[in-house]
């Protein structure tokens, strides 16, 4: 729901802006008043309008990075669940413990940073979205309507995608709100660094770094960017884990 | 030999020569992913003014048209001998460079790890009594939630609230320039910032497994029987955590690293983890290998130490 709330503002936002955010229209950070809800920046422009059109980059780059993260992990999880593989097993503690910023920073000096993100996001989430689609499709070979389909003469990859996929769908929203929390995370920090292409038009990551040395002047240019991030990143998470608990059926809090 | 002391020796043997095949992996896939990639050092130091010919043999120079595999062996085989190669920026040797940073990341690294180590034995505590005194409660949702949140936007709200409403402490932590230990005010947003997302993860790893323990037949059993708290937690709680705390002390020594290079950018901290971000920027490659490798060097350590712990399992 509150998700929901705030990809409208980012589809419809820079359509509601009452100012250009890409232009100074008052004094670098201003304190708010009547003619700008949340004050100026860092270089005078209006915090409530880069606030409205900052969302787009940072949104589209994560989701892009979450689906990826997913769709590799979704193919792998499939193919080793069917053929019972264990290679892939091992490792995940490996990647629990290696943080995901560090290879996006070791891409990063060879590769835009949009395309940092997407690869670490991948590197870090696939193989944990792989596990949990193993597991769900382990067992699915031996089911009823598993067995019709391939008696009907169906090929495998037919029926992992017709009859085994539609199983771990609900196993696969939740992962994906998860691999999209990680994304955002990812993005946001190399946007506060200054590694992605952040458009001019503002970038609500690339906000808080601007605006830190004026925390003093105008907190709203940095509280307001900062509270978007963590409301849009605990909601998604928090409907990614009630996703997790009503597939695997576990605890009723 | 008895089972226990063979299995016992072959992990004290494999645990370490896994960890090393680990690192060996993670520095060739360190190198592969900042030298091997399109755009090598020669185009770096052209920078697009330099011709074909003057390109060419500055990779000769440098050795860069040689295989992949040869330039990973040669740069592995100078590492080990405390080589890591001249900074593409300065020209002054690496180790150098990082070592120079290195004390200023440990003023913040330590009191934040020291600050973590608190706040998650607080959290397991907490975590702990509320498991006996609600046994059928799931629990830790707060600190799960909190992991959730990016490290800058706590960086951002920390440093609206202490230093935009509260006005404790400046917004930006620079060194003095003369060298000598920084003001403690200045450290003070830095170190927050890279205790609090750290010291989450912890508890809502560890929180649970704290819980678990404490629910086991033979605790409650004991507890109902009267035996002290203290001999309870000493022979039946601790040894079963050992395993999870050393790997929750992992994911913490990543996260530190990895926050530092976040948390002294945005403030502005001319740490080792500041040097990471910008040798990125520039494209400093042999700086970011070496500061690549050596933070997950120290992950792969711990992760070797919770190795080497007998696990033991509750039966």
């Amino acid at each position: 729901m509150l998700a929901a709330v705030v990809v409208a503002v980012t589809l419809l936002g820079p359509a509601l802006a009452p100012y250009d955010p890409a232009a100074p229209v008052t004094a670098p950070w201003q304190a708010s008043s009547a003619g700008h809800l949340l004050g100026g920046d860092v270089l005078g422009r209006d915090v409530f309008s880069r606030l409205l059109a900052g969302g787009r980059h940072l949104l589209a780059l994560s989701l892009v990075a979450a689906v990826a993260a997913t769709l590799a992990g979704t193919l792998g999880g499939l193919l080793a669940g069917w053929s019972g593989s264990r290679v892939i097993a091992t490792g995940a503690d490996l990647l629990l413990a290696v943080p995901v910023l560090l290879p996006a920073l070791v891409v990063a000096v060879s590769l835009p940073g949009d395309a940092a993100v997407v690869i670490a996001t991948v590197l870090a989430g696939a193989p944990l979205t792989l596990g949990v689609v193993r597991d769900a499709a382990a067992g699915v070979q031996e089911r009823g309507y598993v067995r019709a389909a391939r008696l009907r003469g169906e090929r495998t990859l037919e029926v992992l995608l017709r009859e085994v996929l539609p199983a771990v769908a609900g196993v696969l929203a939740a992962d994906l709100g998860l691999r999209f929390v990680t994304a955002l995370q990812l993005a946001s920090a190399l946007a506060v660094l200054g590694l992605t292409d952040a458009p001019a038009t503002g970038d609500w990551a690339a906000m808080l770094r601007e605006n830190l040395a004026g925390a003093a002047l105008n907190p709203a240019a940095l509280a307001a960017p900062a509270l978007l991030l963590a409301l849009l990143s605990l909601a998604v998470a928090a409907a990614a884990h009630a996703g997790l608990r009503h597939a695997f059926g576990t605890g009723d809090t | 030999m008895r089972p226990s002391l063979t299995a016992g020796l072959s992990r004290a043997v494999l645990a370490p020569l896994r960890a090393v095949g680990l690192l060996a992996a993670v520095s060739a896939a360190v190198f592969a992913a900042t030298e091997l990639l399109p755009g090598d050092a020669a185009d770096a130091v052209g920078a697009g003014r330099a011709s074909a010919a003057q390109l060419a043999e500055l990779r000769a120079e440098r050795g860069l048209d040689r295989p992949g595999w040869e330039r990973w062996a040669g740069w592995a085989w100078a590492l080990l001998h405390g080589d890591a190669g001249r900074s593409l920026l300065s020209g002054r040797p690496v180790v150098d460079v990082v070592g120079g940073r290195l004390p200023a990341t440990a003023v913040l690294a330590g009191p934040a790890f020291v600050l973590t180590a608190l706040l998650v034995l607080l959290g397991c505590a907490l975590a702990g009594r509320r498991a006996l005194r609600r046994p059928g409660d799931a629990g830790g949702g707060l600190a799960t939630a909190f992991t959730a949140v990016p490290q800058v936007v706590v960086a951002a709200a920390l440093a609206a609230l202490l230093s935009g409403v509260l006005g404790w402490v400046p917004p930006v932590s620079l060194l003095p320039a003369g060298g000598g230990p920084p003001d403690p005010s200045i450290v003070l947003l830095p170190v927050l910032t890279l205790a609090l997302p750290s010291a989450a993860f912890g508890v809502a790893l560890l929180g649970g497994a704290v819980a678990d323990a404490l629910r086991r037949p033979y605790v409650t059993d004991a507890l109902i029987r009267g035996v002290p708290a203290g001999r309870i937690l000493r022979r039946h709680v601790l040894p079963v955590l050992a395993a999870p705390a050393l790997r929750v002390l992992a994911v913490v020594v990543g996260g530190l690293t990895a926050g530092s290079a976040l948390v002294e950018t945005v403030f502005g901290y001319a740490g080792a983890g500041e040097l990471l971000v910008s040798s990125v920027a520039a494209r400093d490659t042999p700086v970011v290998q070496l500061l690549a490798l050596g933070s997950a060097a120290a992950v792969l350590a711990v992760l070797l130490l919770a190795d080497l712990v007998p696990v033991r399992r509750p039966s």
